[in-house]
């Protein structure tokens, strides 16, 4: 219950409040956004499966989005940066199908 | 192969099976993580509102500044109408008035009547008279192919270009013309047919197919036109699908040139003596 409070607010916050992003975290965004879909999708996953660990879920979307958001800046920092978000949407785009496979076979039983 | 298995198959946290069995283990869940769940899932919120707000006041901004960017176009169009259509009346109120005071003297009647030749030829002014009309259209649908790259340049083969249009208007000079115009544009000793991109431009103004160059001349043009390599240039041009058609007229109007101006060339009278005026490069006889 808590949580869900929680999920609305944040969305709420987001949507009404309009939080300035800075430019220099503007590239970031895109590749945060696919990061925390790799642990919601994870986390909703391990929900279905009966595992879910409200610490691992939490843990595990903070360090997606700053692994995702550190490759990124490394990639622009090295002259990669474009092949380097290729590659971890590329990584967590299976990562988010597979993981959405396995819920399909959990709510659908197909 | 090994490294997407891995990746299939792994997808979930290894992290969340650990959990499982620590608490199997009969390790008690800490107190604190309702919470912690909480402030995550409201980061995981903040995050994707953020980015959907980013991402739709930024596409709102790109088509913020197209429709501005349209709409000045738009503007400068009209008010380069209305300029015009101004000089238009402006340079008919002095032709009146030129015309009244010349027509005061014998003299000056002379000069009038030159004047109109003058005009005429050159295209400063409108002129009417007995001529044919050559309509050029685009080939309908490109024998090529619908999906070819636009930049292959075979993409382009139904379509009337700048150098098609040079040709045809050079042949129609040749064939004895007195004043041609493209689509109500009319071509002076200065015109310039060119292409932009894959638009046809006339003096700088770009045209609108199907195009149709008038030209008024002798009744001995049409034939000059159609036998001569005019008429075989055209019969070429009808192998990559482009149509054409000749046709005669009684009475054509064509309209004056809205550029007519000289650069660099002064009358005598009015260089001065000491000729701080830019001396012209090269001397052209019309």
């Amino acid at each position: 219950m808590i949580a869900a409070i929680g999920l609305a607010l944040g969305i709420i916050a987001g949507l009404f409040l309009e939080p300035t992003v800075p430019t220099w975290l503007q590239p970031y965004l895109p590749i945060a956004v696919v990061a925390a879909l790799d642990a919601v999708f994870g986390g909703l996953r391990a929900l279905l499966d009966g595992i879910f660990d409200d610490k691992v879920f939490v843990v595990s979307f903070v360090a997606n989005v700053l692994v995702a958001a550190l490759i990124v800046y490394l990639g622009d920092q090295l002259g990669v940066g474009s092949q380097l978000s290729t590659g971890v949407v590329v990584v967590l785009g299976i990562r988010i199908f597979s993981n959405t496979a396995a819920i399909r076979r959990h709510v659908f039983s197909a | 192969m090994l490294l997407l298995t891995a990746l299939v198959e792994d997808s979930l946290d290894q992290g969340y099976a650990r959990a499982a069995a620590r608490r199997d283990a009969g390790e008690p869940p800490s107190r604190s993580s309702r919470w912690v769940l909480a402030a995550g899932l409201l980061a995981v919120g903040l995050l994707l509102a953020t980015a959907a707000v980013e991402a739709r006041a930024r596409s709102s901004s790109v088509a913020e500044a197209r429709a501005a960017l349209t709409a000045e176009i738009e503007d400068r169009e009209s008010a380069n109408a209305e300029l015009e259509r101004t000089l238009e009346r402006q340079r008919a109120a002095v032709a009146r008035e030129r015309e009244e005071s010349l027509q005061l003297t014998s003299e000056g009647a002379r000069l009038s009547d030159a004047l109109t030749t003058l005009e005429a030829a050159v295209g400063a002014a409108a002129v009417r008279g007995p001529g044919m009309a050559v309509r050029l259209t685009d080939a309908e649908t490109d024998p090529t192919g619908a999906d070819i790259d636009p930049r292959a340049g075979e993409a382009g083969e139904g379509r009337v270009t700048d150098r098609d249009m040079q040709t045809v208007v050079n042949e129609i000079w040749a064939s004895g013309a007195e004043a041609v115009a493209i689509n109500e544009q009319r071509l002076t000793a200065l015109s310039a047919i060119r292409a932009a991109g894959e638009a046809i431009l006339v003096d700088f103004r770009p045209l609108n197919p199907p195009y149709v160059v008038a030209a008024v001349g002798p009744p001995s043009m049409r034939t000059a036109f159609v036998e001569g390599f005019g008429g075989s240039y055209l019969q070429v041009l009808r192998d990559y699908g482009i149509q054409y058609a000749v046709q005669d007229s009684d009475d054509l109007v064509l309209p004056a040139s809205a550029g007519v101006a000289v650069r660099y060339a002064v009358t005598p009278a009015d260089v001065p003596s000491g000729a701080s005026v830019p001396q012209p490069q090269k001397e052209r006889t019309p």
